[in-house]
Parts: C-alpha cells; sequence; structure tokens
C-alpha cells in the first residue's frame, strides 16, 4: 500500500507492507529517515525555514515548516521503537530557480534549516539530492529502507539502499 | 510547411476554452455590472452551471442548504469565489491533459495552472492590485501554448535538454532557440485568436519576464512572482522544473522583500485544502 505525504506533511509507518512517497518536491525538502532494525521509517514535505514568520500557522500546520515538523517527525518515528542512532537519514529537493540569489532562495533557506538543526542535534545526513533546477519525487519502501527518486519526464531510479547509507 | 507555420495551423486547431470566460471577465471588470448580470453569464453555459455548483456543495464549502442555481451560489460563496470557480472550470478542458513533451502526467498542468492562480491570487492581494480576475485568469492560462508546443519540444528534448544543462540557457531561451518560438509567445497567440483582451494576452506573452522592460508594469510582475513561487513549491511542475529565470528585479518593483515571499508561501500551504477542492472540480 501507498502512502502517500501531501506538501506540509508526514507520514511515518512500520507496516513493511508500505511504501511511503511524496510528490514534486520544487524548492520544499523531503526529509526521509529509516531504522532498519525495526523497519521503522517517514518522510516530511516541508515548505518553508522557520515557523517564526507565523506562529499561528505553524501551530495550525506544524509539517510546514522545517523547525516544527523535523522533531514531529522524529519523535513519531521514536515513538515506534527507532532509535536515533541507528536513522537512516536521506534529503531531497530544495531546488531553486535560476539566478535565484541567496536572499529570495527559498531552496536553499529550507536546507540550510535542516542543517542547522541537525548541527544542533548531532544528526549526520547519509545522503541527499539537493539544489539544481529539478523537482523530484521520492519513494521509501518500508520493507527493505529502499529509497527510489524521479525527476519529471525521466525514469524513477534507486539512489539508497539503508545498508549502503549507513 | 516551415515549424512555425504548422504551429500556427496547430493552433487554430485548439479547442478553444468556453466563451464564458470572455464573458465573465468583461462583466466583472465593468463597473455597471450588478452580482445578477454576473450569475447570468455564467449560467449561460450549462456544462459549467454544473460542475460549479456540484463543487460548490462539495464538503469544503460546507454549506449548510445546497445551492440549487448559480444565484444561490452567489448569496452563499459571493460572487468573487463563484466568480473564480467558474473560470478555473472553464479553463479545465483545456489544460487537463497528459502533456508529456513537458513530462507532465495526466492533471500535472491543470494543478500547476490552479495552484498558479491561487498564488497569483495572494499576491494580489498583498499587493492590493486590482483586475484580480484578469490577474488570476492570466495565471491559469499562461501557459497554454505548451498544450501546443510540447510535440515539438518531445521532438527536440535532446538539443532543448542540452542548452539548459549545459549551455546555462533558461527552457525558455532553450526552446525559442531551438524551436524558434516559446511557449509563452505561442501561449499569447493563443490567447489572441481566443479574443482575450490585450491585457491578458500581454501578461501571458510575458509571463516569464524575458524581455526585462516588462518589469515595471506590475500586473505582469504579479503573474510572473506568482509563477515562480509556484515553481519553487513544484506541484505539477514538469521536466523543465525550475529552468526559468529569476529577476530580483522584479522583486524591487513589486516592494517585494523575501519575507513577503515567505509569507505568501505559507498563505498558500494553508489554502493546499482549496487548490485540492478546485482539482476534484468534474
Amino acid at each position: 500500500m501507498k502512502q502517500i505525504v501531501g506538501v506540509a506533511d508526514m507520514k511515518v509507518s512500520n507496516k513493511t507492507e508500505e511504501s511511503i512517497v511524496t510528490y514534486s518536491l520544487g524548492s520544499c525538502i523531503g526529509l526521509v529517515i529509516y531504522d532498519p532494525v525495526v523497519k521503522v521509517g517517514g518522510i516530511l514535505h516541508y515548505m518553508l525555514p522557520e515557523s517564526s514568520i507565523d506562529t499561528e500557522k505553524a501551530a495550525a500546520r506544524p509539517y510546514m515548516f522545517a523547525d516544527s515538523g523535523i522533531p514531529r517527525l522524529f519523535k513519531t518515528a521514536y515513538a515506534l521503537g527507532a532509535v536515533k542512532q541507528r536513522m537512516m537519514i536521506y534529503v531531497a529537493g530544495g531546488a531553486e530557480i535560476l539566478d535565484q540569489g541567496g536572499f529570495f532562495n527559498i531552496g536553499k533557506r529550507n536546507y540550510m534549516a535542516l542543517k542547522k538543526l541537525f548541527f544542533k542535534n548531532n544528526v549526520i545526513i547519509h545522503k541527499q539530492d539537493v539544489g539544481g533546477n529539478t523537482n523530484r519525487t521520492v519513494r521509501l519502501e518500508i520493507a527493505t529502507g529502499e529509497i527510489y527518486v524521479k525527476t519529471s519526464g525521466a525514469k524513477e531510479v534507486k539512489i539508497c539502499h539503508p545498508f549502503d547509507c549507513l | 510547411m516551415s515549424s512555425l507555420r504548422l504551429l500556427m495551423k496547430e493552433i487554430q486547431n485548439l479547442k478553444p476554452i468556453p466563451a464564458v470566460v470572455t464573458q465573465l471577465l468583461a462583466a466583472v471588470d465593468s463597473p455597471g455590472s450588478s452580482m445578477e448580470d454576473i450569475a447570468n453569464v455564467i449560467q449561460y453555459d450549462p456544462v459549467i452551471t454544473a460542475s460549479l455548483l456540484k463543487t460548490c456543495n462539495c464538503a469544503y464549502f460546507g454549506l449548510k442548504v445546497p445551492a440549487e442555481s448559480i444565484k444561490d451560489a452567489v448569496n452563499m460563496l459571493g460572487i468573487d469565489q463563484v466568480t473564480e470557480l467558474a473560470l478555473i472550470k472553464s479553463g479545465a478542458q483545456a489544460l487537463s491533459g497528459r502533456h508529456q513533451g513537458y513530462g507532465l502526467e495526466q492533471g500535472d498542468m491543470w494543478q500547476y495552472s490552479v495552484s498558479s492562480a491561487m498564488i497569483t491570487k495572494i499576491v494580489a492581494a498583498k499587493l492590493g492590485l486590482k483586475n484580480k480576475s484578469t490577474l488570476f485568469t492570466s495565471a491559469l492560462i499562461k501557459d497554454i501554448g505548451k498544450i501546443v508546443l510540447e510535440k515539438h519540444v518531445a521532438d527536440a528534448s535532446e538539443k532543448i535538454t542540452h542548452l539548459v544543462k549545459n549551455k546555462k540557457h533558461s527552457f525558455q531561451e532553450a526552446e525559442k532557440k531551438v524551436l524558434g518560438i516559446d511557449h509563452a509567445e505561442l501561449g499569447a497567440m493563443i490567447a489572441k485568436l481566443w479574443k482575450f483582451s490585450p491585457r491578458m494576452i500581454k501578461i501571458i506573452r510575458h509571463h516569464h519576464l524575458a524581455d526585462e522592460s516588462r518589469v515595471s508594469d506590475k500586473e505582469i510582475a504579479a503573474v510572473y512572482l506568482g509563477d515562480c513561487i509556484c515553481m519553487m513549491m513544484g506541484s505539477g511542475v514538469g521536466a523543465d522544473g525550475l529552468a526559468y529565470r529569476f529577476k530580483d528585479q522584479a522583486m524591487k518593483t513589486l516592494g517585494v522583500t523575501a519575507t513577503d515571499i515567505l509569507m505568501m508561501i505559507a498563505e498558500f500551504g494553508m489554502n493546499m485544502q482549496k487548490v485540492d477542492a478546485f482539482l476534484h472540480m468534474a
């Protein structure tokens, strides 16, 4: 069964018959986490770096922002038995429009917000496919931890297996 | 036959967007029009009326009593909402197919168009721009040129991709170089053929701001910004991806800051459910 993660959304699963997919990451970030021992994984699809720009919206839609969505993704996986030290981390998205300078570069800002949070919490990214001008669709297989990515107009490719990543 | 002449022939064969769109925009833009005049324009088109009522009565709008006529819908949801729904419904058929030349699966272009129109509405509201319906509709149909150009883009995909990946061309610049015309130019020609207003034709023609001198036109800049934000959000984006140019100058013209853009994205994030409701309009 396929669990679909919408924009500003998150799904976590420990059901081995399931795959989790998020479509069309532009400048948004798709954060994939997976613990291969307990086979718990999830994807967060966030749109913006910091919830401080609108706390009311962040309360209503916590998965819209990096700083309110990322901790929830990890905590939901922990509740299903995942352990931080075993977690495989994959990041995709953060694309940019041509000539999009640093100030207006939402993709880069989204990625930097994640890096900042990971640095503070000693979390390492094992693989990533970030930046560029393409949009990406990412799929995680709960049974195996395999991650697949697809850019529009191209075929889906396997980019990560938990044991390659770790 | 040259490829340009072939394209001209192809656009003549395109099934036009229902006439109700131009009549509706004329009615909305006319200061003398009443709500009843606008409702009358819509109910003249039975297909759009039926579909619009179905959407008005879907769970998203939460009406206590079902709307049975356009007048009911206008009374319950307001004229702006009903106009928006009628405009969206009118564009659905033309834009909802599969457009493989741009790597767009079934429904992708439609999703992008509706999202882009919704974001442009947010931009227009933020900037206090008038002509809301014209801007909304321009954003909705601005990529109509892709429908005809896609076969040619598919045939020339290797050359176009090479220019974008290796020669720092934007996708639009590559289309123009390889095919002699880009999707914005072709879209404007289609809009002219369908008798859209000169204003809309101009907005469609310049929606990527390839000609920087157009940046001083706030309406063009607003649709351009709406398109940029929509690209960043990624929904329904095709193989051309985000390979278009971002112009800081447009932000200066509009007086828009990076924080403003973040706020507009957040506003759109709160409206995703509405986009879904629109996308499922029959």
